[in-house]
């Protein structure tokens, strides 16, 4: 073959467009990850740089055997399932609430998906002033009103912190679920709501038998991929409280972290991330699953 | 390593003029040099970090470090890096772990000895000497900031106990006796009494929040106890399950419904908010405090004392916690080591600098040389004229009850107190108690496994 | 008729009611940081609090866009304290911006030509590419940390803002290129196969008929790229050290760790870390939404 159709041939070409990106990701993230691995296996003090050792599967006995891992999964957990639901019971209202002919509606829509790009570190410092019990508004206009007699300290229990940390979690990421319903509705024919008017449906009944069945898959793929993304959040929960009072609000990823930076164990950090990993490989294949891709092109 | 050469100019040369810009620069640093007259010469350029914790002593010490520059490496310039309070051991780990070390670092004991034990500290004893080896003030020994295996790793910077700090114009108002003479009961009751009589003020206020600072403030309460971490006489055994840390922790229960609500969140900034704002009538607290109140709350200032703490009525020890700060090398990766020490020993060695020094955070900064502490200039200061009584506290009354993490009970050096710190060993097992309520018992065996944990992972620190 | 009309416009009213109530919970806490910075300090404390401010003042803004110093007085006179937060507030700016279109940039250039790549040419291995990516994406951001800082200190690219851009690719890459992956497929090839059978060669197709049309979904994925790198935290944290270097979100939040917490120039500082997503959004906002209903969904 001439040496310039060679150059300009197919595949070339798409060799070479692929090639930064295999650069780039292998750089990146592959090996972020296996050495990630890697590092699960070792103990690593990292002000000793030069004292780095094999253990196996210590860091793993570790964990596995530490109270605190147990009780930030646990806490994870709870953390993460209430926070979906109300992402979803939320982010169906105000999906609906949208979707709707009004005039300015572009508007409403603009500000509603605000949280979303408001960086994290921005709302928890914001929350950390409103929410503060002597000087905060919401305390003050709680008890101006009557509802509490007392300031309530939203962060110094451990029910009172999970709490705002749900809170901070369902504000911020609301939107996501906002956009993702609003879309599938506007994709939903207006015929369908017809004929349930003709058949004498009211609105909750139309809600339940049209809209509801409508939305059903996207709202799978929606929970199953924010219950997989929350489970593993670091910053929504850190820079509120820290983990604390206490290690109430641990949960896995903070737990890591604490190990890593504040414990001086990367390995065991390193570990408890392959944990997180595992969990997040089982959560995929949940989502590969039900959204349909398992039985394609590979 | 690169060394960013920073284009901003920072007006160091304000600063100095804000501290009383003297003429007299230092006369004992010229005499270090030899020669007498020729300084010794760098031609290095970059500038220096400098870690300390938020406060103007930092500045002040790099003020004179500065000035030592001027004349004798001016292509450099020091600069002060500042620790965030709860960001110590974040800082520490990335900095240390990059390779990438503050070429001096201004810390208290603790953090000291683990980088000492460790074997990232230049030894200094040619500095000691050139200090002046029987300088220090009555009642404290070179190994109190740092010495290991009979070398000197740390300069003293200054000493800064915490110290019962009580609203004296409350105490008299509801007739409770004089602080001086509290032990731990009368402590308890008066924390009662006031936060019973007067609305909306808490009696007492320390630090219950996961952090250093409750670390501190609990340490005191131990060792007062007689209690300790690690029993340095027998190879740092772990000795905190014990009657002394269950009664220690029963003190800091019986405390808790006096304290404002909001304690267990606390941390350093908190514990001087509320006494400042006037949500406690008393609070644990270094020097600061009387700073804040004297800028923010005068009638608060006016009335605020500091005592040596209550007394333990079985020991009859009023122990306090010391940070015993000092200013210590990174030994690797560090290419300004002659400098630094230079500077350093023309910080150490002028009065001048050191009442300054003193003077920039009154009275947290705590003298540490005859000199100095007797000097006319130290006393020159509003501070020292309205409150001559705290400072003196502060100064020389703390000294005989100090105690610190990493010299418990003055009975030897441990080096395992930085990772006890790091882990907030102390504060965690303070939180099982108030948060998790789990019984003193419980808390103080929880609290020895996770020390003898340390104490497994780092025993070559201890061989 | 009239009972009618006058039921569905009470609807309609309630509806906006609803709204406006529902948009105000929402947007309250950014309303109130804006209300907090431009109240002086005496009415930042005072009860009751106030929505809109009895006095307006700037002084916040203008001692964080002007550097201006801490200063504790102290007996003989005024002291700086140190390097107060609001010197290093525009240097943290600039910093942010850097970062974040350097790490945009990257990720835009390598997943539009990936994604060109993998949908246009045929070879092995080029159909698992997207999923791969995807798959990556769902790696948490602490599991990366750790790894990639001990690379940077190998490399001693440590406390360099390059080490952040790289961070960044590493987080913003993977859904960059599966939404572009995404914006490709639905390119038909038709136009390109007329341009080709003209005489073009690739690189024209691409550069003239391809890159055009993927333009939504090129803007779209920086738009993902660029909140996403602007508000990172974690990755500012460990791989920065000096003041100078640090991004507008580690920095701000030592605003909260050093020895006094002043609410009226924290609030200023946090409105003037939004308002540049506010203004991207805002302008770009119908490119986000296509842009999700797209792919998949970060969170």
């Amino acid at each position: 073959m001439r040496r310039l159709d060679f150059l300009q041939s197919d595949r070339f070409v798409g060799l070479l467009f692929i090639a930064p990106f295999v650069v780039t990701a292998v750089l990146f993230m592959v090996y972020p990850i296996v050495e990630a691995i890697r590092m699960a296996f070792f103990s690593y003090n990292p002000l000793r740089p030069d004292l780095i050792f094999y253990v196996g599967l210590a860091n793993f006995e570790y964990i596995f055997s530490d109270p605190l891992f147990w009780s930030s999964f646990a806490q994870g957990t709870i953390w993460t399932l209430l926070s979906i639901l109300f992402q979803t019971v939320f982010g169906v209202g105000i999906a609906l609430l949208l979707h709707r002919k009004l005039f300015g509606m572009a508007i409403f829509r603009g500000l509603l998906l605000f949280p979303y790009i408001v960086p994290t570190v921005v709302i928890a410092l914001i929350w950390r002033w409103i929410f503060n019990p002597e000087i905060g508004v919401i305390n003050y206009s709680l008890q101006s009103v009557g509802l509490i007699s007392e300031p309530i300290y939203w962060l110094s229990t451990p029910t009172m912190a999970m709490a705002s940390t749900i809170m901070l979690n369902v504000w911020k990421y609301t939107p996501f679920v906002v956009i993702c319903v609003l879309a599938r509705l506007q994709a939903v024919p207006l015929e369908l709501y017809d004929a349930a008017k003709v058949d004498g449906a009211g609105a909750f009944r139309r809600f339940l038998d049209v809209t509801l069945p409508q939305l059903r898959e996207v709202l799978i793929v929606v929970i199953v991929f924010r219950t997989v993304w929350t489970f593993n959040k670091f910053e929504e929960i850190y820079l509120l409280t820290k983990g604390g009072p206490g290690t109430s609000t641990f949960n896995l990823a903070v737990y890591s972290f604490e190990q890593s930076m504040a414990s001086l164990r990367l390995g065991v950090g390193a570990a408890t991330g392959v944990v997180m990993m595992v969990m997040l490989m089982v959560g995929s294949v949940l989502y590969l699953r039900v959204a349909g891709f398992g039985t394609e092109e590979k | 390593m690169t060394n960013k050469d920073t284009t901003k100019t920072r007006p160091l040369i304000d600063r100095r003029g804000f501290l009383g810009g003297a003429a007299a620069v230092g006369i004992g640093a010229q005499s270090l040099f030899t020669g007498g007259g020729a300084s010794a010469q760098s031609s290095k350029t970059g500038t220096i970090r400098v870690w300390g914790e938020p406060g103007p002593y930092g500045g002040a010490g790099v003020a004179a470090m500065n000035e030592w520059a001027q004349k004798n490496a001016p292509g450099l310039k020091f600069e002060i890096e500042t620790i965030p309070w709860d960001g110590v051991y974040v800082k520490l780990m990335t900095d240390l772990a990059a390779r990438r070390p503050p070429s001096l670092i201004s810390v208290e004991s603790p953090i000291a000895m683990q980088l000492m034990a460790e074997g990232l500290l230049l030894p200094v004893d040619d500095m000691v000497d050139k200090i002046g080896r029987d300088r220090l003030v009555d009642g404290v020994k070179w190994d109190f900031w740092g010495s290991w295996k009979g070398k000197q790793y740390v300069i003293p910077a200054h000493h800064q106990p915490h110290l019962l700090l009580v609203r004296t114009d409350i105490v008299n108002e509801l007739g409770l006796k004089d602080p001086d003479t509290w032990d731990w009961n009368d402590l308890l009751n008066a924390a009662k009494t006031i936060t019973q009589k007067k609305q909306n003020m808490a009696g007492f206020c320390m630090a219950l929040g996961r952090n250093l600072c409750t670390d501190y403030h609990f340490a005191a309460l131990l060792h007062a106890a007689g209690g300790r971490m690690f029993d340095t006489s027998n190879k740092f055994e772990v000795a905190f399950d014990s009657p002394e840390t269950v009664e220690a922790l029963t003190f800091v229960k019986e405390l808790l419904p006096y304290m404002p609500k909001g304690a267990v969140e606390y941390s350093f900034l908190q514990v001087v908010d509320a006494h400042v704002t006037g949500q406690t009538a008393m609070s644990f607290y270094w020097g600061r405090t009387l700073g804040r109140a004297a800028e923010e709350a005068k009638p608060i200032f006016e009335a605020t004392e500091a005592f040596n703490h209550a007394r333990n009525p079985r020991t009859q020890r009023r122990s306090n916690w010391n940070d015993f700060q000092g200013w210590c090398v990174p030994a690797q990766n560090n290419p300004y080591i002659e400098e630094v020490k230079q500077a350093l020993l023309y910080q150490q060695t002028s009065k001048e600098w050191l009442v300054k020094y003193c003077h920039s955070l009154m009275p947290n900064v705590a003298p540490t040389y005859k000199d100095v502490a007797n000097s006319a200039e130290l006393r020159n200061h509003p501070f020292y004229k309205s409150k001559p009584k705290t400072v003196e506290t502060y100064y020389t009354g703390s000294l005989p009850n100090s105690s610190s993490t990493a010299n418990e009970l003055l009975m030897g050096a441990n080096p395992l107190s930085g990772y006890v710190h790091g882990r907030s060993i102390l504060a965690q097992t303070v939180q099982k108690v108030v948060i998790d309520n789990q019984t003193p018992q419980q808390a103080a065996k929880w609290g020895a496994r996770e020390l003898e944990a340390i104490r497994r992972e780092n025993i070559r620190l201890l061989g | 008729m009239n009972a009618d009309s006058l039921w569905l416009t009470t609807k309609k009213i309630s509806l906006y009611v609803l709204l406006c109530l529902v948009t105000f919970a929402v947007c309250f806490p950014l309303i109130w940081a804006l209300s907090t910075s431009l109240k002086p300090k005496s009415e930042i404390f005072a009860t009751p609090p106030t929505l809109i401010p009895q006095t307006t003042t700037f002084e916040n803004y203008e001692a964080l866009l002007s550097g201006r110093q801490q200063y504790y007085q102290s007996g003989e006179g005024k002291q700086e304290i140190g390097p107060s937060p609001a010197q290093f507030f525009t240097r943290w700016f600039v910093n942010s911006v850097i970062v974040t279109l350097g790490s945009t940039l990257i990720s835009i250039v390598v997943s539009t030509l990936a994604a060109y790549s993998v949908t246009r040419f045929r070879y092995w291995g080029r159909s698992a590419i997207p999923y791969f990516s995807l798959l990556g994406y769902m790696v948490p951001s602490i599991i990366f940390v750790f790894p990639l800082f001990l690379m940077m200190v190998r490399l001693e690219l440590t406390d360099n803002l390059l080490s952040l851009v790289f961070g960044y690719v590493c987080i913003t890459l993977p859904f960059c290129m599966w939404l572009m992956w995404a914006f490709m497929r639905s390119i038909p090839i038709e136009i390109e196969e007329a341009a080709l059978i003209d005489g073009a060669s690739r690189y024209q197709v691409f550069a003239d008929v391809v890159l055009p049309t993927a333009l939504p979904g090129i803007i779209a994925a920086s738009i993902f790229s660029m909140i996403v790198s602007w508000n990172d935290y974690l990755f500012g944290r460990v791989f920065i050290n000096s003041l100078d270097n640090l991004t507008l979100t580690v920095g701000v939040m030592l605003f909260f760790e050093g020895t006094h917490v002043d609410w009226g120039l924290l609030m200023a500082a946090s409105v003037l870390m939004t308002v540049p997503m506010a203004i991207l959004f805002m302008a770009l906002q119908r490119h986000l939404v296509a842009g999700f209903g797209a792919g998949a969904v970060k969170g």
